[in-house]
């Protein structure tokens, strides 16, 4: 599998992430990548729980209200 | 993760919070009409090393009344709207073009963003739709030649760039570029069109 490589920038950076991610997931069985994914994932989830972000914020940070 | 035939994914990971989320979600949607996943979760479900906030959906137009019976369900079912309880008006937003929101209930995030398939472009998302099949059920997402080219070429965010980059490098094989460029056109005559209304 190829090395991540160092971008010049944060743009270059974050689409060198990109392509060795996909490359890890594609050579890697399902299992593998997603543990990895879920850590991310579900921490999001459990954080959502505890939001204190009503509806009417949202929308209004959205630019839907 | 691979196809299993043209209109088919098999994935055996491991299935997360948001993954039964929308699993639950997907399953009252699709007892009142057709839906399609697009979008950031599908980038998500393929694999992608992020995370997200809402999932976007399209759903085939509904009556007022069937609407009324689909949003009852979700009620029954432990989800709030985000956009309020008067379903007559949440039905008017939706026939607008606009999107409302679905939660669990007390929370926001993540949400469902759901909208009807009015204009042509969303419409034709129902025609190449591909099944996702994973350990706990089946989910409809768009072709991933629409996702690429949708995120290439008429969103355009950083975010949404690196999310087409990510699918079209772990699909490399199996992506028709043809039909990625013929979507691309479709984005542009459409955004002409708008311009010339405008």
């Amino acid at each position: 599998m190829k090395r991540l490589k160092p971008g010049k920038d944060n743009k270059e950076e974050r689409m060198n992430f990109v392509e060795y991610w996909a490359n890890y997931v594609r050579t890697h069985p399902d299992k593998v990548w997603s543990r990895q994914q879920n850590i991310l994932i579900n921490s999001m989830m459990k954080n959502a729980k505890n939001s204190k972000l009503t509806p009417k914020e949202y929308l209004k940070i959205k630019g839907e209200l | 993760m691979k196809f299993i035939d043209k209109k088919t994914i098999q994935i055996d990971k491991d299935i997360n919070e948001l993954d039964r989320l929308v699993i639950k979600f997907i399953r009252i949607l699709e007892k009142h009409t057709i839906y399609v996943i697009v979008s950031g979760y599908v980038a998500i479900l393929l694999g992608r090393s992020r995370t997200t906030e809402d999932v976007d959906i399209f759903i085939q137009e509904l009556s007022k009344e069937n609407f009324r019976k689909l949003y009852t369900d979700l009620q029954n079912s432990g989800f709030w709207c985000l956009n309020g309880e008067n379903v007559a008006e949440l039905y008017e937003y939706l026939i607008e073009g606009l999107a409302v929101r679905f939660a669990l209930e007390n929370q926001t995030i993540p949400n469902f963003e759901v909208k009807f398939a009015r204009k042509l472009l969303d419409k034709e998302s129902f025609n190449d739709t591909l099944t996702a099949i994973t350990k706990i059920g089946k989910i409809r997402i768009s072709s991933l030649e629409r996702q690429i080219a949708f995120k290439r070429y008429f969103l355009k965010s950083d975010k949404d760039i690196e999310d087409a980059s990510h699918i079209e490098k772990l699909f490399k094989k199996n992506i028709d570029n043809r039909r990625v460029y013929e979507y691309k056109k479709m984005i542009e005559n459409e955004a002409a069109k708008t311009r010339k209304r405008q």
